[in-house]
């Protein structure tokens, strides 16, 4: 499904501040699996989504979803088959924009944006019903600007729309890290809601090791631009937090280093 | 205010009202500070008024000034987008060349229109409309322009320009081109704004040069004036808003003129109107003012 060969990005080429975010990154995933990703700060896992996103060219190597080579295609050509959400729940969604306005706009994703009237009835009870899967009352909000809701609300809005108009493959960005404990859960397990009982093939970048290990199907470890170790099935299962990062240690030579909670 | 101030000022209120329009479709929609305005109008009365003494038909020539404004905020939209150059230069680079253009385009500083066929002596013609007849083509002109506005905001098309000047990174990864959502953006906004120029000149009778100076400021205090009288909770309500912001404004210079000061104050009075508005914290927070200081 997903065919990522030998990708190489670097940043700033030629200066000082040249940086190898993606050195020879090869990566096959099937379809309609969910696989975590982890690694330290500026591993290159932010730069790996944005490189399948088509956020900027790569350097060298090959892209492909599905049967499409995407290479070559600008972002906005890929997003009929990428969703994506970020970290910042500010990014996901246009604040001076109506909840509704927000909805429609990620259900055309892909879609050529014509002269016609965005918004019709049909559109506004299908709205009311997904929401209300949300359970946060926004189903009565329609016509609410998004700058009113608060972060861990924009983020489940922005979960709602990257997935229910169903993308080939959805990108999340260590979705819950901008959001208090409580409201971090509830998104995560939305999120879970939202890909089970689906072909959703997904990556989802996350610095917490109990959430890489416990959901999805398999798990990669990024370090200095590369997969330094790749587990499923049998041994993921297996492994414990502390195994994780025994693993990491002798895989990349160095400690696993992010400023945040790795246990929670 | 004598009653034929009253009803003059009203008349090109809502002519300005135009121009206004389009500076909020660059300034608010499009979060794009867009200096092209001070040439874009002036060539829409340079180009209604070189038409129209060559001859043609004045509503054609109206329809031209609107076509070639467009243009003019194409070339903005492609200095931006395609060369990257900021979006304050890329204004500063088009009012500058149009500067130079618009005096090919009229072949002199100022063309008078004195005893030719305008729209509006077209208008004034008609019976029982010789009085009002610049108000009635005016406002009807108003209300058509702010309701398809209005209505192409509404549309999906629409949405994707708004969502561009809200976040762009977001709608981009909704699989919308940003750079013709802004060069489209641009188009409108200098058509519209070259239109009104055409309506302005038709109205006193003369192009000139330099009426487009200080046109970006004025659009600017208009939006801001009606934003804060009115209101922005809807985007219909926000559309009112800046076209009511047109005519207060207008009204306002009439007051200002009727306290003594002449017309070269103008200026002044209407950068401290924006100054006042950019310092003044109970302003600032009611309107999100154009460089993303929210
Ligand atoms: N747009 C950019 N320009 C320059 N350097 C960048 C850019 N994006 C990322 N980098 C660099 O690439 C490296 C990987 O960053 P990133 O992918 O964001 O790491 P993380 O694994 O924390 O998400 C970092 O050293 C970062 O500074
Ligand atoms: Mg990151």
């Amino acid at each position: 499904m997903l065919k990522v060969e030998n990708v190489v990005k670097v940043f700033n080429k030629g200066s000082v501040n040249e940086k190898t975010a993606l050195d020879h990154i090869s990566f096959f995933q099937k379809k309609g699996e969910f696989v975590t990703i982890i690694g330290s700060n500026g591993a290159g896992k932010s730069t790996f989504l944005n490189a399948i996103a088509g956020n900027f060219p790569c350097d060298s190597g090959s892209i492909s979803i599905g049967s499409r080579n995407v290479t070559k295609l600008p972002q906005y050509t890929r997003a009929e088959y990428i969703s994506r959400v970020f970290q910042d729940p500010m990014s996901g969604t246009a604040a001076s924009m109506t909840i509704e306005e927000n909805l429609i706009m990620a259900f055309r994703r892909g879609e050529k944006r014509r002269l016609r009237l965005a918004i019709k009835d049909k559109d506004r009870d299908f709205f009311c019903q997904e929401l209300s899967k949300l359970g946060l009352g926004l189903e009565n909000r329609l016509t609410t600007k998004v700058s009113l809701l608060s972060g861990g609300q924009r983020q489940a809005l922005t979960l709602l729309m990257a997935t229910f108009k169903e993308p080939e493959l959805l990108l999340l960005d260590e979705h819950t890290a901008a959001l208090d404990p409580k409201t971090a859960e509830k998104v995560l397990q939305l999120t879970c809601e939202v890909t089970k009982g689906r072909t959703l093939t997904t990556l989802m970048i996350t610095h917490n090791l109990d959430h890489a290990l416990n959901i999805g199907d398999r798990t990669i470890m990024m370090h200095e631009g590369r997969i330094v170790l790749d587990i499923e099935g049998e041994e993921r299962k297996n492994v414990t937090i502390a195994n994780l990062l025994e693993m990491f240690e002798r895989a990349s030579g160095a400690q696993l280093h992010t400023d945040r909670v790795l246990f929670s | 205010m004598s009653s034929l101030v009253v009803l003059g000022t009203m008349e090109q209120g809502l002519m300005y009202a135009i121009m206004v329009l389009g500076v909020y479709l660059t300034f608010r929609i499009l979060d794009y500070a867009d200096l092209s305005v001070d040439g874009s109008f002036t060539l829409g009365a340079a180009t209604a008024a070189s038409l129209i003494t060559a001859g043609y038909n004045p509503w054609f020539a109206t329809l031209a000034a609107f076509v070639v404004g467009s243009l003019a905020g194409v070339f903005t939209g492609i200095l931006h987008t395609k060369f990257k150059i900021t979006p304050l230069l890329s204004g500063i680079l088009t009012m500058t060349a149009l500067y130079s253009i618009n005096l090919r385009v009229m072949g002199k500083a100022n063309i008078s229109l004195l005893r030719t066929r305008t729209i509006f002596s077209d208008f004034t013609s008609i019976p029982l409309f010789e009085k009002y007849g610049v108000l009635i083509l005016s406002l009807i002109t108003v209300a058509i322009i702010g309701i398809l506005t209005y209505i192409f905001l509404e549309t999906e098309f629409g949405l994707a320009l708004r969502a561009t000047g809200d976040n762009e990174l977001m709608i981009r990864s909704l699989g919308v081109n940003t750079d013709i959502m802004k060069i489209t953006g641009l188009a409108l906004s200098n058509g519209l704004v070259a239109f009104s120029g055409s309506y302005v000149a038709q109205n006193q009778l003369f192009a000139d040069i330099s009426m487009g100076i200080g046109m970006i400021i004025i659009g600017l205090a208009s939006v801001i004036i009606g934003e804060v009288l009115i209101g922005t909770t809807s985007i219909g309500r926000t559309v009112f808003a800046v076209l009511c912001g047109g005519v207060i404004y207008r009204y306002i210079i009439a007051f200002v003129l009727q306290l003594g000061l002449v017309a070269t104050d103008l200026k002044l009075v209407t950068a401290l109107i924006v100054i006042f508005a950019l310092v003044s914290p109970g302003i600032k927070k009611k309107i999100a003012l154009p460089g993303k200081n929210e």
